[in-house]
Protein backbone atom coordinates (compact mmCIF):
# COMPACT_ATOMS: atom_id res chain seq x y z
CA UNK A 1 0.00 0.00 0.00
CA UNK A 2 1.63 3.05 -0.78
CA UNK A 3 1.74 5.84 1.97
CA UNK A 4 -0.01 9.14 1.70
CA UNK A 5 1.71 12.34 2.74
CA UNK A 6 -0.87 13.85 5.07
CA UNK A 7 -0.71 17.71 5.87
CA UNK A 8 -2.11 18.66 9.18
CA UNK A 9 -5.37 20.63 8.51
CA UNK A 10 -4.97 24.28 7.96
CA UNK A 11 -7.39 24.90 10.46
CA UNK A 12 -5.07 23.56 13.47
CA UNK A 13 -1.99 26.27 12.61
CA UNK A 14 -4.63 28.70 12.82
CA UNK A 15 -5.84 27.42 16.42
CA UNK A 16 -2.52 27.35 17.48
CA UNK A 17 -2.19 30.95 17.19
CA UNK A 18 -5.15 31.40 19.25
CA UNK A 19 -4.13 28.96 21.96
CA UNK A 20 -1.26 31.83 23.64
CA UNK A 21 -3.59 34.80 22.32
CA UNK A 22 -0.89 36.66 24.39
CA UNK A 23 2.41 35.76 22.93
CA UNK A 24 0.82 35.93 19.67
CA UNK A 25 -0.59 39.48 20.41
CA UNK A 26 2.99 40.43 21.34
CA UNK A 27 4.85 39.18 18.40
CA UNK A 28 1.68 40.41 15.80
CA UNK A 29 2.62 43.88 17.44
CA UNK A 30 6.25 43.35 17.00
CA UNK A 31 5.77 42.12 13.37
CA UNK A 32 3.55 44.85 12.70
CA UNK A 33 6.06 47.85 13.89
CA UNK A 34 9.31 46.39 12.35
CA UNK A 35 6.93 46.27 8.96
CA UNK A 36 5.46 49.60 9.70
CA UNK A 37 9.26 51.04 9.89
CA UNK A 38 10.56 48.72 6.58
CA UNK A 39 7.84 50.89 5.30
CA UNK A 40 9.07 54.24 6.76
CA UNK A 41 12.21 53.39 5.19
CA UNK A 42 11.08 52.12 1.73
CA UNK A 43 8.62 55.37 1.50
CA UNK A 44 11.56 57.45 2.09
CA UNK A 45 13.84 56.06 -0.44
CA UNK A 46 11.04 56.13 -3.35
CA UNK A 47 9.70 59.66 -2.26
CA UNK A 48 13.43 60.66 -2.71
CA UNK A 49 13.82 59.03 -5.86
CA UNK A 50 10.43 60.17 -7.03
CA UNK A 51 11.31 63.90 -6.31
CA UNK A 52 14.74 63.57 -7.96
CA UNK A 53 13.10 61.42 -11.29
CA UNK A 54 10.27 63.72 -12.31
CA UNK A 55 12.29 66.96 -11.65
CA UNK A 56 14.10 66.53 -14.72
CA UNK A 57 12.54 66.37 -18.31
CA UNK A 58 14.59 65.01 -21.02
CA UNK A 59 13.36 67.12 -24.02
CA UNK A 60 14.07 70.20 -21.23
CA UNK A 61 17.60 71.70 -21.56
CA UNK A 62 19.70 73.56 -18.90
CA UNK A 63 22.60 76.37 -19.51
CA UNK A 64 24.44 77.33 -16.52
CA UNK A 65 27.71 78.74 -16.34
CA UNK A 66 30.63 76.49 -17.07
CA UNK A 67 32.61 74.50 -14.03
CA UNK A 68 29.31 74.84 -11.63
CA UNK A 69 28.89 71.07 -11.64
CA UNK A 70 25.67 70.44 -9.84
CA UNK A 71 25.51 73.96 -7.88
CA UNK A 72 23.40 75.69 -10.14
CA UNK A 73 22.74 78.01 -7.47
CA UNK A 74 25.99 79.47 -8.03
CA UNK A 75 25.52 79.93 -11.67
CA UNK A 76 25.74 83.46 -13.33
CA UNK A 77 25.11 84.07 -17.17
CA UNK A 78 24.66 86.72 -19.03
CA UNK A 79 21.25 88.26 -19.54
CA UNK A 80 21.61 88.60 -22.85
CA UNK A 81 21.87 84.96 -22.97
CA UNK A 82 17.84 84.37 -23.09
CA UNK A 83 18.04 86.60 -26.16
CA UNK A 84 21.05 85.03 -28.09
CA UNK A 85 19.70 81.42 -27.36
CA UNK A 86 16.08 81.79 -29.34
CA UNK A 87 17.97 83.70 -32.28
CA UNK A 88 20.56 81.38 -32.54
CA UNK A 89 19.33 77.53 -31.63
CA UNK A 90 17.07 75.84 -34.17
CA UNK A 91 13.99 72.57 -32.97
CA UNK A 92 12.96 75.30 -29.63
CA UNK A 93 9.97 73.98 -29.21
CA UNK A 94 7.51 76.86 -29.77
CA UNK A 95 3.42 77.56 -30.20
CA UNK A 96 1.83 80.74 -31.29
CA UNK A 97 5.29 82.32 -32.01
CA UNK A 98 6.05 82.01 -28.11
CA UNK A 99 9.40 80.57 -27.66
CA UNK A 100 10.17 77.53 -25.15
CA UNK A 101 12.71 79.23 -22.79
CA UNK A 102 12.90 80.72 -19.61
CA UNK A 103 15.20 83.24 -18.06
CA UNK A 104 15.42 82.07 -14.62
CA UNK A 105 17.74 83.81 -11.47
CA UNK A 106 18.05 80.60 -8.81
CA UNK A 107 19.36 80.75 -5.27
CA UNK A 108 19.17 79.66 -1.57
CA UNK A 109 18.95 82.33 0.96
CA UNK A 110 17.62 82.87 4.34
CA UNK A 111 13.77 82.66 4.13
CA UNK A 112 11.00 83.30 6.90
CA UNK A 113 7.27 83.07 6.41
CA UNK A 114 5.01 84.04 8.19
CA UNK A 115 2.32 87.07 9.59
CA UNK A 116 0.18 88.97 7.52
CA UNK A 117 1.34 91.84 5.60
CA UNK A 118 -1.79 94.28 6.93
CA UNK A 119 -1.03 92.99 10.51
CA UNK A 120 1.67 93.50 13.24
CA UNK A 121 3.88 90.66 12.72
CA UNK A 122 3.95 88.83 16.23
CA UNK A 123 6.63 86.76 16.62
CA UNK A 124 4.67 83.58 17.28
CA UNK A 125 3.16 84.22 13.82
CA UNK A 126 6.54 83.74 11.65
CA UNK A 127 8.80 81.07 10.87
CA UNK A 128 12.21 80.42 11.97
CA UNK A 129 14.74 81.88 9.35
CA UNK A 130 15.82 79.36 7.66
CA UNK A 131 17.62 78.62 3.84
CA UNK A 132 14.91 78.47 1.18
CA UNK A 133 15.07 77.96 -2.28
CA UNK A 134 13.98 80.78 -4.64
CA UNK A 135 13.41 81.26 -8.10
CA UNK A 136 12.78 84.68 -10.34
CA UNK A 137 11.04 83.53 -13.33
CA UNK A 138 8.66 85.03 -16.02
CA UNK A 139 5.79 83.55 -17.38
CA UNK A 140 7.73 81.45 -19.80
CA UNK A 141 8.46 79.35 -16.74
CA UNK A 142 4.83 77.67 -17.44
CA UNK A 143 5.86 76.35 -20.79
CA UNK A 144 9.33 75.17 -20.10
CA UNK A 145 8.51 73.63 -16.66
CA UNK A 146 5.37 71.65 -17.53
CA UNK A 147 4.47 69.41 -14.65
CA UNK A 148 3.81 73.26 -12.76
CA UNK A 149 0.19 74.03 -11.88
CA UNK A 150 -0.99 76.56 -9.74
CA UNK A 151 -3.24 75.29 -7.18
CA UNK A 152 -4.42 78.02 -5.72
CA UNK A 153 -4.09 81.68 -6.31
CA UNK A 154 -3.13 83.45 -8.64
CA UNK A 155 0.47 83.92 -10.84
CA UNK A 156 2.50 86.36 -8.83
CA UNK A 157 2.49 90.37 -9.96
CA UNK A 158 5.27 92.84 -8.35
CA UNK A 159 6.17 92.63 -5.28
CA UNK A 160 4.44 88.73 -5.11
CA UNK A 161 5.65 85.31 -4.58
CA UNK A 162 4.20 82.19 -5.55
CA UNK A 163 5.35 78.82 -3.36
CA UNK A 164 5.37 75.10 -3.79
CA UNK A 165 2.78 73.74 -1.83
CA UNK A 166 5.97 71.88 -0.24
CA UNK A 167 8.20 75.29 0.31
CA UNK A 168 6.82 75.46 3.96
CA UNK A 169 7.83 72.28 4.80
CA UNK A 170 11.48 72.98 3.54
CA UNK A 171 11.45 76.36 5.60
CA UNK A 172 10.13 75.00 8.76
CA UNK A 173 6.65 76.98 8.84
CA UNK A 174 3.05 75.94 9.01
CA UNK A 175 0.37 75.88 6.71
CA UNK A 176 -1.04 78.95 8.29
CA UNK A 177 2.04 80.94 7.88
CA UNK A 178 2.24 80.07 4.63
CA UNK A 179 -0.88 80.87 2.96
CA UNK A 180 -2.04 83.00 0.57
CA UNK A 181 -1.86 86.87 1.15
CA UNK A 182 0.81 86.14 3.96
CA UNK A 183 4.04 87.14 4.58
CA UNK A 184 7.31 85.60 3.33
CA UNK A 185 10.80 87.68 3.68
CA UNK A 186 14.18 87.12 2.17
CA UNK A 187 17.01 89.14 0.32
CA UNK A 188 16.06 92.11 2.75
CA UNK A 189 12.22 92.01 1.60
CA UNK A 190 8.87 91.70 2.43
CA UNK A 191 6.39 89.73 -0.77
CA UNK A 192 2.70 88.93 -0.21
CA UNK A 193 2.49 85.32 -1.16
CA UNK A 194 -0.11 85.33 -4.38
CA UNK A 195 -0.18 81.68 -4.91
CA UNK A 196 0.56 77.79 -4.52
CA UNK A 197 1.60 75.66 -6.84
CA UNK A 198 1.91 72.20 -7.22
CA UNK A 199 4.63 70.27 -10.06
CA UNK A 200 3.99 66.83 -9.61
CA UNK A 201 5.91 66.30 -6.65
CA UNK A 202 9.15 67.37 -8.15
CA UNK A 203 11.87 69.24 -6.47
CA UNK A 204 10.10 73.04 -7.58
CA UNK A 205 7.26 71.92 -4.78
CA UNK A 206 10.16 73.11 -2.43
CA UNK A 207 10.89 76.69 -4.07
CA UNK A 208 9.53 80.18 -4.05
CA UNK A 209 8.69 81.53 -7.47
CA UNK A 210 8.69 85.08 -7.92
CA UNK A 211 8.97 87.53 -10.90
CA UNK A 212 12.67 87.71 -12.68
CA UNK A 213 12.69 91.18 -12.42
CA UNK A 214 11.93 91.76 -9.00
CA UNK A 215 14.50 89.23 -7.70
CA UNK A 216 17.33 91.28 -9.91
CA UNK A 217 16.14 94.47 -8.66
CA UNK A 218 15.96 93.00 -4.66
CA UNK A 219 19.19 91.21 -4.99
CA UNK A 220 21.26 94.24 -7.45
CA UNK A 221 21.79 91.72 -10.14
CA UNK A 222 21.72 91.62 -13.91
CA UNK A 223 22.56 88.35 -14.40
CA UNK A 224 20.86 84.82 -15.01
CA UNK A 225 21.59 81.75 -13.08
CA UNK A 226 20.33 79.41 -15.66
CA UNK A 227 18.18 79.09 -19.24
CA UNK A 228 16.01 76.44 -19.25
CA UNK A 229 14.52 75.57 -22.97
CA UNK A 230 12.70 72.82 -24.13
CA UNK A 231 12.95 71.19 -27.19
CA UNK A 232 10.76 70.48 -30.07
CA UNK A 233 10.61 66.78 -31.39
CA UNK A 234 12.92 67.28 -34.39
CA UNK A 235 14.94 69.55 -31.94
CA UNK A 236 18.53 67.98 -30.96
CA UNK A 237 20.70 68.70 -28.02
CA UNK A 238 24.17 68.93 -30.60
CA UNK A 239 22.48 71.95 -31.71
CA UNK A 240 22.60 73.65 -28.24
CA UNK A 241 25.82 72.42 -27.34
CA UNK A 242 26.98 74.22 -30.54
CA UNK A 243 25.99 77.37 -29.47
CA UNK A 244 27.32 77.41 -26.22
CA UNK A 245 30.67 75.87 -27.50
CA UNK A 246 30.72 78.37 -30.36
CA UNK A 247 30.67 81.37 -27.90
CA UNK A 248 33.32 80.23 -25.13
CA UNK A 249 33.36 83.99 -24.29
CA UNK A 250 30.14 83.34 -22.49
CA UNK A 251 31.32 80.42 -20.52
CA UNK A 252 28.43 78.53 -21.13
CA UNK A 253 27.30 74.97 -20.37
CA UNK A 254 24.71 72.72 -21.13
CA UNK A 255 23.02 69.68 -19.51
CA UNK A 256 19.83 67.91 -20.17
CA UNK A 257 17.49 68.66 -17.17
CA UNK A 258 17.23 64.93 -16.80
CA UNK A 259 20.80 64.05 -16.64
CA UNK A 260 21.37 67.00 -13.78
CA UNK A 261 18.81 65.42 -11.79
CA UNK A 262 19.77 62.00 -12.44
CA UNK A 263 23.56 63.07 -11.20
CA UNK A 264 22.02 64.25 -7.97
CA UNK A 265 20.52 61.06 -7.18
CA UNK A 266 23.77 59.52 -7.64
CA UNK A 267 24.86 62.02 -5.32
CA UNK A 268 22.03 61.06 -2.76
CA UNK A 269 23.58 56.86 -3.30
CA UNK A 270 25.27 56.86 0.11
CA UNK A 271 22.03 57.87 1.42
CA UNK A 272 19.49 55.13 -0.71
CA UNK A 273 21.89 52.50 0.81
CA UNK A 274 21.94 53.28 3.99
CA UNK A 275 18.60 53.63 4.28
CA UNK A 276 18.46 49.76 2.31
CA UNK A 277 21.06 48.90 5.28
CA UNK A 278 17.96 50.17 7.89
CA UNK A 279 15.82 48.04 6.29
CA UNK A 280 18.00 45.17 6.65
CA UNK A 281 19.17 45.62 10.57
CA UNK A 282 14.87 46.52 11.55
CA UNK A 283 14.54 43.52 8.94
CA UNK A 284 16.73 41.62 11.42
CA UNK A 285 14.99 42.48 14.90
CA UNK A 286 11.54 41.32 13.41
CA UNK A 287 13.77 37.66 12.65
CA UNK A 288 14.14 37.19 16.40
CA UNK A 289 11.05 38.36 16.95
CA UNK A 290 9.18 35.65 14.73
CA UNK A 291 12.43 33.12 15.99
CA UNK A 292 11.40 34.12 19.98
CA UNK A 293 7.60 33.13 19.43
CA UNK A 294 8.66 30.16 17.48
CA UNK A 295 10.44 29.06 19.58
CA UNK A 296 8.60 29.26 21.96
CA UNK A 297 5.65 27.62 20.55
CA UNK A 298 7.50 24.57 19.44
CA UNK A 299 9.04 24.04 23.08
CA UNK A 300 5.79 24.20 24.83
CA UNK A 301 4.45 22.00 22.31
CA UNK A 302 6.95 19.15 22.31
CA UNK A 303 4.59 16.67 23.80
CA UNK A 304 1.97 17.66 21.02
CA UNK A 305 4.24 17.42 18.68
CA UNK A 306 5.46 13.59 19.48
CA UNK A 307 1.92 12.60 19.38
CA UNK A 308 1.47 14.12 16.25
CA UNK A 309 4.13 12.32 14.55
CA UNK A 310 3.05 9.12 16.60
CA UNK A 311 -0.50 8.83 15.12
CA UNK A 312 0.64 9.03 11.69
CA UNK A 313 1.66 12.87 10.69
CA UNK A 314 5.19 12.59 9.03
CA UNK A 315 8.06 15.51 10.41
CA UNK A 316 7.25 17.45 7.50
CA UNK A 317 3.97 17.72 7.46
CA UNK A 318 4.13 19.34 11.36
CA UNK A 319 7.19 20.90 9.66
CA UNK A 320 4.73 22.49 7.02
CA UNK A 321 2.32 23.25 9.67
CA UNK A 322 4.81 25.50 11.94
CA UNK A 323 6.25 27.97 8.93
CA UNK A 324 2.21 28.09 7.82
CA UNK A 325 1.51 29.56 11.73
CA UNK A 326 4.85 31.95 11.01
CA UNK A 327 3.42 32.89 7.51
CA UNK A 328 0.31 33.79 8.68
CA UNK A 329 1.42 35.88 11.48
CA UNK A 330 3.52 38.03 9.55
CA UNK A 331 1.09 38.07 6.45
CA UNK A 332 -2.00 39.53 8.82
CA UNK A 333 1.51 42.29 10.29
CA UNK A 334 1.89 42.85 6.91
CA UNK A 335 -1.96 43.59 6.10
CA UNK A 336 -1.91 45.90 9.34
CA UNK A 337 0.96 46.93 8.74
CA UNK A 338 0.63 48.07 4.90
CA UNK A 339 -2.86 49.77 5.95
CA UNK A 340 -1.36 51.98 8.60
CA UNK A 341 1.32 52.95 5.88
CA UNK A 342 -0.93 54.12 3.55
CA UNK A 343 -3.63 56.04 6.12
CA UNK A 344 -0.50 57.06 8.40
CA UNK A 345 2.59 57.35 6.57
CA UNK A 346 2.17 58.36 2.97
CA UNK A 347 2.29 61.91 1.95
CA UNK A 348 4.36 62.76 5.04
CA UNK A 349 6.59 65.82 4.37
CA UNK A 350 10.29 65.25 4.72
CA UNK A 351 12.60 68.02 4.86
CA UNK A 352 15.62 67.28 2.98
CA UNK A 353 18.88 69.02 2.13
CA UNK A 354 17.86 69.70 -1.59
CA UNK A 355 14.36 70.48 -0.53
CA UNK A 356 11.45 68.74 0.80
CA UNK A 357 9.86 65.87 -0.32
CA UNK A 358 6.64 63.55 0.63
CA UNK A 359 6.78 59.95 2.09
CA UNK A 360 5.84 57.52 -0.97
CA UNK A 361 4.27 54.20 -0.13
CA UNK A 362 3.33 53.17 -3.74
CA UNK A 363 2.35 49.62 -4.66
CA UNK A 364 6.21 48.85 -5.44
CA UNK A 365 6.50 49.95 -1.24
CA UNK A 366 3.52 48.17 -0.31
CA UNK A 367 5.15 45.14 -3.14
CA UNK A 368 8.90 45.65 -0.66
CA UNK A 369 6.85 46.12 2.89
CA UNK A 370 4.67 43.10 2.64
CA UNK A 371 7.65 41.01 1.21
CA UNK A 372 9.55 41.75 3.87
CA UNK A 373 6.96 40.69 6.45
CA UNK A 374 6.50 37.44 4.63
CA UNK A 375 9.89 36.55 4.70
CA UNK A 376 10.25 37.61 8.39
CA UNK A 377 7.53 35.14 8.87
CA UNK A 378 9.39 32.40 6.95
CA UNK A 379 13.06 33.08 8.27
CA UNK A 380 11.75 33.19 11.75
CA UNK A 381 9.88 30.02 11.47
CA UNK A 382 12.61 27.91 9.55
CA UNK A 383 15.28 27.20 12.12
CA UNK A 384 12.06 26.05 15.12
CA UNK A 385 10.65 23.92 12.99
CA UNK A 386 14.31 22.40 11.93
CA UNK A 387 14.10 21.61 15.71
CA UNK A 388 11.14 20.18 15.58
CA UNK A 389 12.09 17.90 12.76
CA UNK A 390 15.07 16.48 15.03
CA UNK A 391 13.02 15.76 17.94
CA UNK A 392 13.13 12.14 19.07
CA UNK A 393 9.64 10.87 19.51
CA UNK A 394 9.83 8.93 22.67
CA UNK A 395 12.30 11.77 24.19
CA UNK A 396 9.07 14.43 23.33
CA UNK A 397 6.51 11.60 24.42
CA UNK A 398 7.82 11.43 27.70
CA UNK A 399 8.12 15.14 28.44
CA UNK A 400 5.86 16.86 30.67
CA UNK B 1 -9.07 10.21 5.01
CA UNK B 2 -7.51 10.31 1.35
CA UNK B 3 -10.76 12.96 0.68
CA UNK B 4 -9.30 15.06 3.63
CA UNK B 5 -6.09 15.14 2.62
CA UNK B 6 -6.82 16.16 -1.07
CA UNK B 7 -9.28 18.89 0.32
CA UNK B 8 -6.14 19.98 2.72
CA UNK B 9 -3.55 20.12 -0.46
CA UNK B 10 -6.31 22.04 -2.34
CA UNK B 11 -7.03 24.62 0.10
CA UNK B 12 -3.46 25.12 0.59
CA UNK B 13 -2.62 25.25 -3.50
CA UNK B 14 -5.73 28.16 -3.59
CA UNK B 15 -3.83 30.15 -0.56
CA UNK B 16 -0.78 29.92 -2.09
CA UNK B 17 -2.39 31.07 -5.71
CA UNK B 18 -3.81 33.75 -4.00
CA UNK B 19 -0.86 35.04 -2.46
CA UNK B 20 1.10 34.59 -5.70
CA UNK B 21 -1.81 36.51 -7.62
CA UNK B 22 -1.63 39.42 -5.03
CA UNK B 23 2.04 39.82 -5.50
CA UNK B 24 1.84 39.77 -9.47
CA UNK B 25 -0.55 42.21 -8.98
CA UNK B 26 1.20 44.70 -6.48
CA UNK B 27 4.50 44.54 -9.01
CA UNK B 28 2.80 44.75 -12.38
CA UNK B 29 0.98 47.30 -10.57
CA UNK B 30 4.62 49.18 -9.31
CA UNK B 31 5.80 48.55 -13.06
CA UNK B 32 2.64 50.22 -14.21
CA UNK B 33 3.44 53.44 -12.07
CA UNK B 34 6.74 53.84 -13.96
CA UNK B 35 5.94 56.46 -16.20
CA UNK B 36 9.03 57.74 -19.09
CA UNK B 37 10.78 60.77 -18.48
CA UNK B 38 9.92 61.96 -22.03
CA UNK B 39 10.81 60.93 -25.35
CA UNK B 40 14.26 59.50 -26.63
CA UNK B 41 15.89 61.01 -29.39
CA UNK B 42 16.75 58.42 -31.21
CA UNK B 43 19.19 59.58 -34.14
CA UNK B 44 20.02 57.96 -37.15
CA UNK B 45 24.10 57.77 -37.86
CA UNK B 46 25.08 57.36 -41.34
CA UNK B 47 28.31 55.59 -41.34
CA UNK B 48 31.27 58.14 -42.66
CA UNK B 49 34.37 56.84 -43.82
CA UNK B 50 36.58 59.26 -41.15
CA UNK B 51 40.21 58.07 -43.14
CA UNK B 52 38.93 61.01 -45.52
CA UNK B 53 39.44 63.49 -42.98
CA UNK B 54 42.35 62.23 -41.69
CA UNK B 55 45.91 63.60 -42.63
CA UNK B 56 48.63 60.92 -42.83
CA UNK B 57 51.26 63.63 -42.00
CA UNK B 58 51.53 66.63 -40.22
CA UNK B 59 50.91 70.35 -41.73
CA UNK B 60 53.47 72.56 -41.01
CA UNK B 61 52.98 76.22 -39.21
CA UNK B 62 50.19 74.51 -36.97
CA UNK B 63 49.93 77.95 -34.50
CA UNK B 64 48.66 77.22 -30.97
CA UNK B 65 44.90 78.58 -30.12
CA UNK B 66 46.10 81.60 -28.38
CA UNK B 67 48.10 82.66 -31.22
CA UNK B 68 45.14 81.87 -33.89
CA UNK B 69 42.61 83.40 -31.78
CA UNK B 70 44.56 86.81 -31.73
CA UNK B 71 46.33 86.70 -35.71
CA UNK B 72 43.72 84.29 -37.73
CA UNK B 73 40.73 86.78 -39.63
CA UNK B 74 37.17 85.08 -40.37
CA UNK B 75 37.67 82.71 -43.45
CA UNK B 76 41.12 82.59 -43.36
CA UNK B 77 43.06 79.32 -44.16
CA UNK B 78 44.22 78.40 -40.26
CA UNK B 79 46.48 75.10 -39.70
CA UNK B 80 45.81 74.59 -35.29
CA UNK B 81 47.22 72.35 -32.96
CA UNK B 82 45.67 71.54 -29.20
CA UNK B 83 44.69 69.36 -26.92
CA UNK B 84 41.10 68.25 -26.74
CA UNK B 85 39.57 69.16 -23.57
CA UNK B 86 38.57 72.27 -21.96
CA UNK B 87 35.37 71.13 -20.48
CA UNK B 88 33.97 68.42 -18.76
CA UNK B 89 32.55 67.10 -22.27
CA UNK B 90 34.61 68.82 -24.72
CA UNK B 91 32.47 66.65 -27.18
CA UNK B 92 29.36 67.93 -29.35
CA UNK B 93 26.64 64.41 -29.22
CA UNK B 94 26.55 63.06 -32.35
CA UNK B 95 28.69 65.66 -34.51
CA UNK B 96 31.59 65.46 -35.54
CA UNK B 97 33.22 68.63 -33.46
CA UNK B 98 35.17 68.80 -30.51
CA UNK B 99 36.94 71.71 -28.62
CA UNK B 100 40.49 72.03 -28.46
CA UNK B 101 42.56 73.94 -25.53
CA UNK B 102 46.02 75.80 -26.18
CA UNK B 103 49.22 73.91 -25.11
CA UNK B 104 50.68 75.92 -22.83
CA UNK B 105 47.46 75.28 -20.24
CA UNK B 106 47.93 72.10 -18.14
CA UNK B 107 45.29 69.40 -17.98
CA UNK B 108 45.30 67.91 -14.07
CA UNK B 109 46.80 64.85 -15.47
CA UNK B 110 50.03 67.18 -15.63
CA UNK B 111 50.37 67.87 -12.78
CA UNK B 112 52.50 65.87 -10.31
CA UNK B 113 50.33 64.13 -7.69
CA UNK B 114 46.96 65.34 -8.90
CA UNK B 115 44.61 62.80 -9.62
CA UNK B 116 41.38 64.29 -10.61
CA UNK B 117 38.97 62.26 -12.65
CA UNK B 118 38.39 64.58 -15.49
CA UNK B 119 41.96 66.08 -16.04
CA UNK B 120 40.46 67.07 -19.67
CA UNK B 121 38.33 70.18 -18.06
CA UNK B 122 41.15 72.35 -16.86
CA UNK B 123 39.88 72.62 -13.75
CA UNK B 124 43.35 74.18 -12.37
CA UNK B 125 43.13 76.58 -15.11
CA UNK B 126 39.62 77.25 -15.42
CA UNK B 127 40.55 81.15 -15.55
CA UNK B 128 42.57 80.99 -18.70
CA UNK B 129 39.96 78.65 -20.45
CA UNK B 130 38.03 81.02 -22.41
CA UNK B 131 40.36 82.85 -24.41
CA UNK B 132 42.70 79.33 -24.90
CA UNK B 133 39.74 77.31 -26.23
CA UNK B 134 38.57 76.86 -30.43
CA UNK B 135 35.91 75.03 -31.21
CA UNK B 136 36.76 72.51 -34.25
CA UNK B 137 34.13 71.18 -36.84
CA UNK B 138 34.68 68.50 -39.40
CA UNK B 139 33.28 69.41 -42.16
CA UNK B 140 32.27 67.78 -45.65
CA UNK B 141 33.63 69.39 -49.14
CA UNK B 142 30.06 71.54 -49.08
CA UNK B 143 31.01 72.99 -45.06
CA UNK B 144 28.22 71.13 -43.51
CA UNK B 145 28.78 69.74 -40.18
CA UNK B 146 29.43 65.75 -40.46
CA UNK B 147 26.79 64.13 -38.22
CA UNK B 148 28.88 61.65 -36.80
CA UNK B 149 30.71 61.51 -33.44
CA UNK B 150 34.53 62.84 -33.75
CA UNK B 151 35.46 60.18 -30.97
CA UNK B 152 34.54 56.98 -33.90
CA UNK B 153 35.08 59.06 -36.99
CA UNK B 154 38.55 60.38 -36.05
CA UNK B 155 39.66 57.45 -33.48
CA UNK B 156 40.48 60.33 -30.94
CA UNK B 157 40.20 60.66 -27.45
CA UNK B 158 40.28 63.65 -24.44
CA UNK B 159 43.28 64.71 -24.24
CA UNK B 160 44.13 63.83 -27.84
CA UNK B 161 46.84 66.26 -29.25
CA UNK B 162 45.07 67.28 -33.03
CA UNK B 163 46.55 69.47 -35.99
CA UNK B 164 43.48 70.64 -38.05
CA UNK B 165 43.68 72.25 -41.05
CA UNK B 166 40.47 74.43 -42.27
CA UNK B 167 38.87 77.78 -42.36
CA UNK B 168 38.44 80.05 -39.58
CA UNK B 169 34.84 81.33 -38.63
CA UNK B 170 35.19 84.43 -35.90
CA UNK B 171 32.76 86.44 -34.10
CA UNK B 172 32.90 90.12 -32.62
CA UNK B 173 33.82 88.38 -29.60
CA UNK B 174 37.12 86.86 -30.27
CA UNK B 175 35.68 83.33 -30.30
CA UNK B 176 37.19 81.12 -32.82
CA UNK B 177 35.40 78.33 -34.67
CA UNK B 178 37.26 75.88 -37.46
CA UNK B 179 35.83 74.17 -40.04
CA UNK B 180 38.23 71.44 -40.42
CA UNK B 181 38.36 69.30 -43.37
CA UNK B 182 41.82 67.93 -42.28
CA UNK B 183 42.83 66.24 -38.93
CA UNK B 184 46.39 64.98 -38.26
CA UNK B 185 46.10 63.41 -34.38
CA UNK B 186 49.91 63.07 -32.97
CA UNK B 187 50.47 59.65 -31.47
CA UNK B 188 52.06 60.67 -27.78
Amino acid sequence: MALVFRFLPWEYAIRNLFRRPLRTCLTFLGLTTVIVLVFVVVGFIRGLERSLAVSGDRQTILIYSLGMGENLEYSSIPMKTNDLVPATVEGIQERFGQEYVSPELYLGTLIRLGASRTSSDQPSDLSPQTMGLVRGVTRSALLVRRQVEIEEGDWPESGEVMIGRMAATKVGATKEQAGIGKSISFEGRTWKISGIFSASGSAFESEAWCRLDDLQQAMKRQDLSIVALTLAPQGEFADVQLFCEERRNLELNVKREAEYYAGLQKDYGPVRWLAWLVVLLVSGAGIFAGLNTMYGSVVGRTLELSTLQTIGFARRAIVVSLIQEGILMAAGASLLAALIALLLINGLAVRFTMGAFTLRIDSMAVLIGCSVGLLLGLFGAIPPAIRALRMPIVDGLKSV
Amino acid sequence: MRSDSNSNILSRISCLLTLVACLSFSLFAGCAQEQPTGPVQITEVPSVDGSQFLLNEEPDGAADVIKAREQSKDGEEVILVGRIGGGENPWIEGRAAFTVVDGSLKACSDIPGDDCPIPWDYCCETDKLPPSTALVKVVDDSGSLIKTDAKKLLDVKELSTVVVKGKAQRDDDGNLTVLATGVFVKKK
